[in-house]
C-alpha cells in the first residue's frame, strides 16, 4: 500500500470579519495517494472545520480548487501527498491563495472578478460564417483544428495568471489572450478586426514578457506561450 | 448569533434560472436568441458557469445524422425505451430524438469545436445501447468532443449567455421558491461571499440545479450536486418523479470516484478480485466484463460482500481491480492514454505495471422535478404551476424513465433546454410583472439558518457525512431489499436529528463554508429520503433500480413514482402515467414500443 506520511501545512488565514491575517500549522497524518483537496477535508474533518478552501469536480476539469504550493500555483485536486513529498523534496508546504483576485476567506479567493477578465476578451463567436448549407455542418479539417484545440482545453483555473510574470493589474492575462486566440484561429469566427484590437490593446498580449511561467504551470499541459507567441506574431 | 436574518435587497427580471449548467443555458440562450433584450439572471453556486457539473461529460452526445445511409431517428427511440426498461415517457423521447442533429448543428455554429472526420465533418462514435435496425447491430451516433464533449457543450452555451448579456450571480444558493397563488414568482437566494439574502423577482423561473448523488459514498458529481433544486420543489409542497431510479458505474477510481471508461474494457481491461480472479466469468459467463452496467456493478458488490474485496485504508473503502497490464504498449500509449493518466494521477499507480483499484460509483440520477414535454413543471394531478419551468437532470419528463443510456444525458439537456425556453418566450407574452413579495418570505431559510447558527449538540458534521454516504451506498445503493431499506429510513430520520444539532465552527455570515455545508447536507438527507421511500414502495426491479426480494419487472409498476415531502418524512406517494404514444398511434413497428422484455 502507499504508506503513511506525517506532513506539516502551513496555510495563510484571513478572516473578514476582522480583517486579520495569521498563519497557521497544522499537523496531518495522510495517506500518500491522498490528494491535497482530501487532507484540506482532514483538517476540516478532524482538527479545523473553519479552515476555509474551493473545489468542485475534484479532477482537473473545472478549475475551482486552485492555490499555491511552496511558491507554485497548482490544483489542489491533483497534487497527491506522496507526490508533493517528492516534488518538493520536504514534509512541510506552505499553502497561500491564488494572487489574481481579492482573498474571501483563507484559501478562497473571488475568482468571480478574476473570470471579468475572460467575459472581456469575448470566448463566443463574435460573427460566425454562414454554414455551406443550412442543417450541414462546417468542414473544418482535423488538421486545421489541432492546430488550436490544445488551446480550448483551458478551464480557467488562473494557475497561470497566477504565475505570470507581467502584473495582472496591466496585463488581461494569458488565458483571457489565449481564448481570444482560439477565436482568431477559428475558420468560423469572422470578425477578426474587433477581435484584433482586444489582442493589441493596452493591456493586451504585449504585455506578456514571454517568461513562458503560464505553460510550466499549466495543470492541463497547455503550452500557453505558444499561443501568445502567435498573437504576437499575428499568425493565425 | 446576534442579527436578524433579513432580506437585504430586492431584484427584479423577466427570467430567473436557477443552475447555470448545460440545461440551464441553453435555455438562457434560447431565450435571448429568440426574445432579445429579456432580462435574465442566472444563478450558479460555483464562480462560474464555466465550473458546472455538465463540463465532465466525456463521452458524447447523441444525434442522428440525416446525412447517415443507415441511421434513423426511431431507431435511437427504440435504443431509449427499451434501454429505459419500459418506463420513459415515448412522447418526451420522439421530440427529443427528432431534435438531436438540429441542436448539434446550433453548438457547431456557436462555437463547439467537435472532433471531425477526415472530411472534416462531425465525427462519430458508437456508444452502449445505441443501435441500427432497432437492436441488431452498433450505430455511430455519438457526436463528440475528444473525450471531453460536456466541457465544448457547457463553455458554448456559457459563452452564448455572455454574449447576449445574461446576468450572472455566482456563489449563491437559491433557499425557496416564491408564488402567489399557485404562480412562482422567483427566489430567495442567499450569497456565500457577503453572507447576504436577496429576493429575486420573476416572471418566470427555471430550476435547472442539476445532478445529485453526492450522498453515496463514492460518486462521480462535483462537491455541490447536493440535490438543492429537488429541496427547493419539496419544500414548496411539489412532488418529485422516480427519484430511487440512480444509475451506478462499475468503474469509479477508488476514493474519488473519478469514471474510468468501459472503453477501457472494450479494449481488455479485466476486472479482478483479490485474489485476482477474473470474477466476471462466474457472472457472464458470454459477455463477461463487458455485460451492462447495471449487472457488473452488481457483481462487484457481491464480490466485495462475499469478502473478496480488497480494502484501502487511505480512503477507507473496499474496492477490486481493473487489469490493463496485459494490453499490447500501443493500446495503452495510443488509445486509451487519457483515461490512464487518471489512475496515474488520482490513484498514484501506473497501469501498464500495477492492478488499477476501482468501485462502483454513483454517477447519475434520472428521476426529478416532473415536468411536461415543455418543460412546465406540474402537480401530482398533472396541472402546472404558472411561471415555473425545470430542465436537465434536475427535472423529469421523462427521457430517460429508470435507466438511461450514455450520451442521452447531453442530449436531453441541449434538446430540453431549447424547448423549455421557447415555452418560456410563449409564457412571458402575457405575464405580469409580479409586485411584491409575501411578509412571510424568507422564514423557511432563516429558521434553518438560525438552527445551523445556534445548534450546540455532540454531533460532528464529518460523523454524520460519512454515516449518510455508507448508509446510502450499503442499503439504498446497487442492491435494495425491504428489511435494509426500512432500516435505512429509520437511520435517515436519525440522522436529520444530529444534522441539526451540529455544533458550527463559524458563526459569521460571509464565506461561511461549515453553514453552506450543514444547508447542504440536510439537502442530501431530505433527497435520500425521497429516495429510500421511493425504493421501498417499487416492489420490483426496473432499469437502475434493483430489488433483490423482487427481481423481477412487473406490469403493476408500470408508472413513475410521484413522492411529495413539505416537511421531512412526512410523505404522500402519487402516480404518473407512462407516456406510450408512439405504441398507441400503431405506426411504424409500433409493436416495439409496447412493454416488450430489455435483453441484449
Amino acid at each position: 500500500m502507499s504508506g503513511l506520511y506525517d506532513i506539516t501545512l502551513e496555510i495563510n488565514r484571513y478572516d473578514p470579519d476582522t480583517r486579520l491575517s495569521w498563519v497557521q500549522t497544522y499537523q496531518v497524518e495522510a495517506g500518500g495517494i491522498l490528494r491535497f483537496v482530501d487532507v484540506l477535508r482532514k483538517i476540516n474533518d478532524e482538527q479545523d472545520s473553519t479552515l476555509a478552501w474551493a473545489s468542485s469536480c475534484e479532477h482537473a476539469q473545472c478549475g475551482s480548487c486552485g492555490i499555491i504550493v511552496n511558491g507554485k500555483p497548482l490544483l489542489a485536486c491533483e497534487l497527491l501527498v506522496r507526490d508533493a513529498v517528492e516534488q518538493f523534496d520536504t514534509h512541510t508546504f506552505r499553502l497561500r491563495p491564488l494572487t489574481i483576485a481579492p482573498v474571501l476567506r483563507d484559501l478562497v479567493v473571488d475568482l468571480e472578478k478574476a473570470y471579468e477578465r475572460i467575459h472581456e476578451a469575448k470566448p463566443w463567436l463574435i460573427k460566425p460564417a454562414p454554414l455551406p448549407q443550412e442543417g450541414d455542418e462546417y468542414r473544418i479539417s482535423q488538421e486545421k483544428l489541432d492546430t488550436y484545440i490544445e488551446a480550448t482545453q483551458c478551464i480557467n483555473c488562473f494557475c497561470c495568471a497566477t504565475a505570470c510574470i507581467s502584473s495582472h493589474h496591466h496585463f488581461i492575462g494569458p488565458n483571457a489572450t489565449m481564448a481570444n486566440i482560439v477565436r482568431l484561429m477559428d475558420p468560423r469566427e469572422t470578425a477578426k478586426e474587433e477581435r484584433m484590437d482586444i489582442l493589441y490593446r493596452e493591456d493586451g498580449v504585449y504585455r506578456c514578457h514571454t517568461s513562458r511561467a503560464c505553460s510550466f504551470v499549466c495543470p492541463k499541459d497547455i503550452d500557453v506561450s505558444h499561443f501568445l507567441a502567435l498573437g504576437k506574431e499575428g499568425k493565425f | 448569533m446576534g442579527e436578524k436574518l433579513s432580506i437585504d435587497s430586492t431584484l427584479k427580471c423577466d427570467v430567473l434560472v436557477i443552475g447555470a449548467g448545460g440545461a440551464g443555458l441553453r435555455a438562457a440562450a434560447q431565450i435571448g436568441e429568440q426574445r432579445p433584450g429579456t432580462k435574465i439572471i442566472a444563478l450558479t453556486k460555483v464562480v462560474s458557469p464555466q465550473k458546472s457539473h455538465t463540463t465532465t461529460a466525456q463521452g458524447g452526445m447523441a444525434a442522428v445524422d440525416p446525412k447517415d445511409p443507415e441511421d434513423r431517428p426511431i431507431f435511437h427511440m427504440f435504443d431509449t425505451w427499451k434501454g429505459s426498461d419500459c418506463s420513459a415517457d415515448q412522447n418526451v423521447i420522439k421530440k427529443v430524438c427528432n431534435m438531436g442533429w438540429e441542436q448539434v448543428v446550433w453548438l457547431e455554429t456557436h462555437g463547439m469545436h467537435f472532433s471531425r472526420t477526415e472530411e472534416g465533418r462531425i465525427a462519430k462514435r458508437p456508444f452502449g445501447g445505441h443501435m441500427l435496425n432497432f437492436g441488431e447491430k452498433k450505430s455511430f451516433r455519438a457526436c463528440y468532443e475528444a473525450t471531453r464533449t460536456g466541457k465544448g457543450i457547457m463553455d458554448t452555451v456559457w459563452d452564448e449567455c455572455l454574449k447576449y448579456g445574461v446576468d450572472f450571480i455566482g456563489q449563491c444558493i437559491a433557499t425557496e421558491l416564491l408564488f402567489e397563488g399557485d404562480r412562482c414568482i422567483g427566489a430567495i437566494i442567499f450569497r456565500y461571499p457577503e453572507g447576504k439574502f436577496l429576493a429575486i423577482l420573476a416572471k418566470a423561473t427555471i430550476v435547472a440545479t442539476g445532478g445529485k448523488t453526492r450522498m453515496y459514498q463514492v460518486s462521480t458529481n462535483c462537491r455541490g450536486n447536493t440535490g438543492d433544486g429537488l429541496v427547493l420543489a419539496l419544500n414548496a409542497g411539489l412532488p418529485v418523479m422516480d427519484l430511487e431510479a440512480v444509475q451506478f458505474h462499475p468503474t469509479g477510481i477508488i476514493g474519488p470516484g473519478i469514471l474510468a471508461s468501459e472503453a477501457l474494457r472494450g479494449e481488455g481491461a479485466i476486472l479482478r478480485n483479490k485474489d485476482e480472479e477474473p470474477f466476471m466469468e462466474r457472472y457472464a459467463p458470454s459477455a463477461k466484463d463487458l455485460a451492462p452496467r447495471d449487472l457488473i456493478s452488481r457483481s462487484i458488490i457481491t464480490e466485495i460482500r462475499g469478502g473478496r474485496g480488497i480494502f484501502n485504508e487511505a480512503h477507507n473503502a473496499h474496492h477490486v481491480w481493473l487489469d490493463l497490464r496485459h494490453l499490447p504498449k500501443e493500446v495503452h500509449e495510443k488509445k486509451i492514454q487519457e483515461i490512464e493518466s487518471f489512475f496515474r494521477r488520482f490513484a498514484g499507480v501506473d497501469p501498464e505495471k500495477d492492478l488499477c483499484p476501482v468501485t462502483p460509483t454513483a454517477h447519475y440520477q434520472m428521476g426529478g422535478i416532473l415536468t411536461n414535454e415543455f418543460g412546465e413543471v406540474q402537480s401530482d394531478t398533472q396541472t402546472i404551476f404558472p411561471g415555473l419551468f425545470a430542465c436537465g437532470e434536475a427535472a423529469a419528463a421523462s427521457l430517460h424513465g429508470l435507466n438511461r443510456l450514455g450520451t442521452n444525458s447531453l442530449l436531453e439537456l441541449i434538446t430540453m433546454g431549447k424547448v423549455t425556453g421557447q415555452r418560456v418566450v410563449e409564457y412571458l407574452k402575457d405575464a405580469k410583472s409580479p409586485e411584491k413579495i409575501s411578509s412571510d418570505a424568507g422564514n423557511i431559510v432563516f429558521n434553518q439558518f438560525s438552527t445551523y447558527l445556534n445548534a450546540q449538540g455532540k454531533e460532528q458534521f464529518s460523523q454524520v457525512r460519512d454515516t449518510l454516504r455508507n448508509l446510502m451506498m450499503e442499503k439504498v445503493g446497487i442492491f435494495r431489499s425491504e428489511k435494509p431499506l426500512t432500516e435505512a429510513i429509520e437511520t435517515l430520520k436519525e440522522l436529520k436529528e444530529k444534522a441539526m444539532q451540529i455544533q458550527i465552527g463559524l458563526t459569521s455570515l460571509q464565506t461561511n463554508q461549515d453553514l453552506w455545508q450543514i444547508w447542504e447536507l440536510n439537502n442530501l438527507i431530505t433527497v435520500s429520503m425521497v429516495i429510500a421511500q421511493g425504493a421501498l414502495a417499487r416492489k420490483e426491479s426496473r432499469g437502475a433500480h434493483f430489488r433483490e426480494d423482487y427481481p423481477e419487472r412487473r406490469n403493476e409498476f408500470n408508472y413513475h413514482t410521484l413522492v411529495s415531502m413539505p416537511e421531512f418524512d412526512k410523505i404522500t406517494f402519487g402516480k404518473r402515467p407512462i407516456d406510450i404514444s408512439m405504441f398507441d398511434a400503431k405506426g411504424e413497428r409500433y409493436e416495439l414500443f409496447d412493454y416488450i422484455e430489455r435483453k441484449y
